[in-house]
C-alpha cells in the first residue's frame, strides 16, 4: 500500500520508492530507503502534508509525495518499542549484499 | 602569513552558520555564488600566523544535481578546491548526517569533521567512539559545540595541521555491492583512458554517472570515450535489474545508508529514549489539528506587530531626524538652487532609503529566531495546503504577510525559499499586498467619499481584492511560465532550540547592511530622478510672478496678517502651478487619454507618477495640486476633492483600485530586482500589473457609475 494512505499511528516498512528522479532522490537522501521502518505521526491540521517520524528523525510531505512510496503496513506487535532507533535491529544491517 | 582557505559543508541545521559566526565573529560579509541567488558567507581570522577564510557553504543533504544548493556546494569544492572542507554534523542525528559525509568522502577532499553540538551529545547520554569512526571515515573528527564556543580552537588546530599535511586523510574508500563496484570500477577504468580527464577524480565520476547525474552526464559525453561509457552504464543498468530488482542509483543510496547504518552500530550507543523528545512533546500542541492553525496564526500576527507595530515609532523617528538635519543644514545653503537639491533631493533621497530600516531589522531578528528555533519548517507544515492550491509553497506565507507591511522586507524575506520559481512567484505576489503606505490612500479617499459606516467595508474589499490578484497572479504564473521547476515538499522538521542570542543579531545585520549596500544605491537614484523630474524644469515666467507678486503683496495697504496669509496663499499656488510645469505635471498631461476612462485628469496623473518614488506620495500630491484655487477656503484635502468637479465616489474607489494593483513604489522595484537577479521579469511584470490596475480600475470605474 501507499504511505499516503495509512492513518496517523500507524507503523510501515517502506517497499520502494517510486517518484519522479528528483522527489524519489531526495526521499532517498532523508533516509527513505527500502526496508526503512516509520511511523506515520500526523497530518497537517487541513489535511496536507504528512508527518513521519524514522531513524529518530522528523520528515514532512505532500500526499502527492507519499503516493510514491510503497509500504508495508506492520501490526504494532512486530515493532521495535524505540521508535526506530535501530541500533540493536543488527539484522537489517548488510542487506545480504 | 600563511593563508587557509576553509569550506563548511553539512546538513541544514547542522549548526554551520553558528559555527561559522563564531569562529568568524564579526569579520563576514555576504555575497552570491556566481550565477545564482544563493547566499555565500565568508568571513576570516586570525589564528597562530595563519589567516584563515571561511566559506559557509548553503546546507545540503546530498551531492546530486537536484537542486541549486548541492550544484553551488559540488562547484564550490571541485573548482575552488579549498585547503580543508570541514563538514558539520550534528552530533545528536549522526546518521543523517553522515549520509553526506560519505559523499564528501567519495569526493576525496581533505576532510575534517567537526561533530558539532558535542553540548546536546552529552547530555543526550549518546556515547560516541570517535576513534573508531574516524578509522572507518579515514578522517580525523573534532567534537565542538559552536553554541558553548567549545572545541574551536582544537578545530583550528586540526585545519592548520590537515592544509600542512601534517594529519594524513585516508582517503578511505567505501565499497558498494557487488554489481555496483564492478560497474565503478569498470568506468573509472575507461575514464582513466581519456587524457583530457586524467586530473579527474575517476572513482566519483563513475559512481556520479551510475547516480544518473546529469551535470556529469554533460560533462563526459564530450570525450570520444563516451561511446564506451555510456554502454557500461547500460549494462549496469540492467545487471541492477536483474539481479537485485532496482537501479544503481537506489543501489548506491541503499549501500551508503548500509555503511552509514554499519558505522552506527559500531561507534554509537544511544540511551534508550522515552517514547517522545520535548520536541515531539511541543508539536503534539503546536501541529495539533485543532491548535496548529490558531498558533501558526498568532505566531505571525506576532511577527507582524514586531516589525510593524514596534518599527513605527523608530520611522517616525527617523524620518523626525531627517527632517530635523534638513531644518539645520537648509539655512547655512543660500543658493536656493543648490538648497533644494541638497535638502529635498539628497537628504529626503537618503531618508526615503534610511526610513525602512527599522522594519527590515525587526522583521529579520524575527524570521531569524523563528527559522533557526525550528518553527518556520512547522510553519510552512500547517499552511502548506493553502500555498498550494495556488502553487505556491508553504514557506511562501509569512513573506506573503509581511507584504502587507512593506513589500521591501518581504521580498527581502523570500530567501526562505530554495526552489527559483517558488521564490519568483511569491515575489510577485507580493506587491499585491496592500502594504502600509498605500493606506494613507485609502483613508483619505473612504473619509472623502464614504460614510464612516461604510469606510471599514470599503477599504477590507480592496485589501481582498489585493490578496484576490496576488493569488491568481501566483496561480497563473505557476501554472504557465513557471511551471517546470516547483520544489518537491520534503522537508524535516529539525528539533527545536533556542536560537542565540549572536546569530539572531548577526542575520538582522547582515539583512540590513545587504539592504543598504544593494538596494540602497538603485532607490536613492530612482527617488531623485522622480524628485528632480517634479521640481524640474523651472519655470521663469512662474518664478517673475512670484516675484512680482510678493512685491505687490509686500507694498498692499493691509494689516502685517493679511499680508503673511495672502503670501502663504500665493506660495500654495505657485508650488502647484510649478509641479503643474514640472516633467512630473507634463507626463500627467501625456497620461490623460490613457487614464481618462478610470475617471482620471492629469491631476491624478500627477500624483500617479510621483506615487512611484513611495505610495504615501500620492496623497501630499493630491494635496499640492488640488489646492490651486481652493487656498481660500482654509479647508483639508478631502473637503476639497469632494467639492472638486473632476472627482466622485466612483473615481475614488477607481483611484484606490489603481493605487493598489499599479507599480510598485521604486524602493520595492529595486529590491525585487536585486532578488530577481535581473531586470527583465521586473520590466514584464510591471507591464503586468500595470495593465491588471487598468483593468481592474476601468471596470471598477464603469460599475460604480452604474450604481452610483
Ligand atoms: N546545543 C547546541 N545548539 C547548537 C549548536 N550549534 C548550533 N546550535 C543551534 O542549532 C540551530 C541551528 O543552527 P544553525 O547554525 O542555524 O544551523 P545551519 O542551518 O547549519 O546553519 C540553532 O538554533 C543553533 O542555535 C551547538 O553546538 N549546540
Amino acid at each position: 500500500m501507499k504511505l499516503s494512505e495509512l492513518k496517523a499511528g500507524d507503523r510501515a516498512e517502506v517497499t520502494s520508492v517510486l517518484a519522479e528522479p528528483a522527489v524519489r532522490r531526495r526521499l532517498m537522501d532523508m533516509g527513505l530507503v527500502r526496508g526503512t521502518e516509520l511511523e506515520v505521526l500526523r497530518f497537517a491540521p487541513l489535511g496536507d502534508p504528512i508527518e513521519i517520524r524514522y531513524k529518530g528523525l522528523l520528515l514532512t510531505m505532500r500526499l502527492n509525495e507519499a503516493e510514491g512510496i510503497t509500504v508495508n503496513k506492520l501490526a504494532s506487535a512486530e515493532v521495535c518499542t524505540d521508535g526506530g532507533g535501530g541500533i540493536r535491529r543488527r539484522h537489517r544491517f548488510g542487506r545480504g549484499a | 602569513m600563511k593563508e587557509i582557505r576553509v569550506a563548511l559543508a553539512g546538513n541544514p541545521n547542522a549548526g554551520k552558520s553558528s559555527l561559522f559566526n563564531a569562529l568568524t565573529g564579526a569579520h563576514q560579509r555576504v555575497g552570491n555564488f556566481s550565477g545564482v541567488t544563493i547566499e555565500k558567507h565568508e568571513g576570516y581570522l586570525d589564528y597562530r600566523e595563519c589567516r584563515i577564510t571561511v566559506v559557509d557553504l548553503p546546507g545540503i543533504y546530498s551531492l546530486t544535481p537536484y537542486s541549486p544548493e548541492e550544484i553551488v556546494t559540488r562547484r564550490y569544492i571541485i573548482d575552488e578546491r579549498p585547503n580543508v572542507v570541514v563538514n558539520v554534523v550534528e552530533g545528536t542525528n549522526l546518521e543523517r548526517n553522515l549520509l553526506l559525509t560519505v559523499q564528501l568522502m567519495e569526493m576525496e577532499v581533505d576532510l575534517l569533521v567537526a561533530l558539532n553540538m558535542i553540548d546536546e551529545v552529552e547530555q543526550k547520554g549518546i556515547s560516541i567512539d570517535i576513534d573508531q569512526l574516524e578509522k572507518l571515515l579515514g578522517s580525523h573528527i573534532v567534537p565542538t559545540s559552536a553554541r558553548q564556543r567549545k572545541g574551536l580552537d582544537d578545530l583550528l588546530d586540526h585545519i592548520i595541521s590537515v592544509s600542512d599535511g601534517r594529519i594524513e586523510i585516508r582517503k578511505n574508500k567505501m565499497t558498494f555491492s557487488p554489481q555496483v563496484e564492478k560497474a565503478v570500477e569498470s568506468i573509472a577504468g575507461l575514464l582513466g583512458h581519456e587524457r583530457d580527464l586524467s586530473k579527474a577524480n575517476h572513482r566519483w565520476l563513475a559512481i556520479k554517472l551510475l547516480e544518473n547525474d546529469r551535470e556529469i552526464y554533460s560533462q563526459v559525453q564530450k570525450y570520444p570515450v563516451w561511446v564506451k561509457v555510456e554502454l557500461a552504464i547500460q549494462e549496469a543498468i540492467s545487471e541492477c535489474g536483474l539481479l537485485q530488482g532496482t537501479d544503481p542509483e537506489v543501489l548506491i543510496t541503499e549501500d551508503r545508508h548500509a555503511f552509514v547504518r554499519g558505522a552506527m552500530q559500531e561507534c554509537v550507543r544511544q540511551p534508550r529514549v522515552s517514547r517522545a523528545t520535548p520536541s515531539e512533546k511541543i508539536d503534539m500542541v503546536v501541529l495539533n489539528r485543532v491548535l496548529g492553525l490558531p498558533i501558526f496564526f498568532f505566531v505571525v500576527w506576532a511577527i507582524f506587530q514586531l516589525t510593524f507595530t514596534l518599527g513605527a515609532p523608530l520611522m517616525d523617528a527617523l524620518e523626525y531626524a531627517f527632517a530635523l538635519l534638513s531644518d539645520t543644514v537648509a539655512p547655512h545653503l543660500p543658493n536656493p538652487v543648490l538648497r533644494s537639491i541638497f535638502v529635498d533631493g539628497v537628504i529626503s533621497g537618503v531618508g526615503s532609503v534610511v526610513v525602512f530600516l527599522p522594519n527590515i531589522v525587526l522583521l529579520f531578528m524575527g524570521l531569524s529566531f523563528l527559522e533557526a528555533s525550528g518553527y518556520m519548517a512547522r510553519a510552512a507544515f500547517v499552511i502548506d495546503k493553502v500555498m498550494h492550491r495556488f502553487g505556491l509553497h508553504g514557506k511562501s506565507f509569512i513573506p506573503m504577510i509581511t507584504g502587507f507591511g512593506c513589500s521591501i522586507p518581504a521580498i527581502m524575506a523570500t530567501r526562505t525559499l530554495k526552489s527559483r520559481s517558488d521564490r519568483l512567484a511569491t515575489i510577485m505576489t507580493i506587491p499585491f499586498m496592500s502594504c502600509g503606505a498605500k493606506l494613507p490612500v485609502y483613508v483619505l479617499l473612504t473619509g472623502a467619499f464614504f460614510p464612516p459606516t461604510m469606510a471599514a467595508n470599503v477599504m477590507f474589499g480592496i485589501y481582498l481584492l489585493g490578496i484576490v490578484m496576488g493569488l491568481w497572479t501566483a496561480w497563473i504564473l505557476k501554472s504557465t511560465v513557471l511551471k517546470s521547476e516547483s520544489e518537491p515538499f520534503v522537508m524535516e522538521l529539525p528539533p527545536y532550540r533556542w536560537p542565540t542570542f549572536t546569530s539572531v543579531i548577526l542575520q538582522a545585520r547582515m539583512k540590513a547592511v545587504m539592504y543598504l549596500k544593494k538596494a540602497g544605491t538603485l532607490i536613492l537614484g530612482a527617488v531623485m530622478v522622480i524628485w528632480a523630474s517634479s521640481n524640474y524644469p523651472h519655470s521663469r515666467a512662474l518664478e517673475a510672478e512670484l516675484a512680482r507678486e510678493t512685491v505687490r503683496i509686500e507694498l498692499s495697504p493691509v494689516a502685517q496678517e493679511q499680508k503673511e496669509q495672502a503670501l502663504r496663499h500665493l506660495q500654495a499656488s505657485m508650488e502647484s502651478r510649478q509641479l503643474e510645469y514640472s516633467l512630473a505635471g507634463r507626463s500627467g498631461k501625456l497620461l490623460e487619454p490613457l487614464i481618462r476612462p478610470l475617471g482620471f485628469d492629469w491631476r491624478i496623473g500627477i500624483s500617479l507618477v510621483t506615487g512611484l518614488a513611495a505610495k504615501e506620495v500620492v496623497v501630499s500630491t493630491l494635496g499640492t495640486i488640488f489646492s490651486i484655487g481652493h487656498a481660500e477656503e482654509q479647508s483639508g484635502l478631502s473637503a476639497i476633492l469632494r467639492s472638486d468637479p473632476g472627482f466622485s465616489r466612483a473615481t475614488a474607489l477607481s483611484l484606490m483600485v489603481f493605487v493598489l494593483l499599479y507599480i510598485p513604489c521604486v524602493a520595492a522595484m529595486g529590491v525585487m530586482k536585486k532578488e530577481v537577479g535581473s531586470w527583465k521579469p521586473v520590466l514584464l511584470y510591471s507591464g503586468y500589473v500595470l495593465l491588471v490596475a487598468w483593468v481592474a480600475s476601468f471596470i471598477t470605474y464603469r460599475l460604480a457609475l452604474l450604481f452610483a
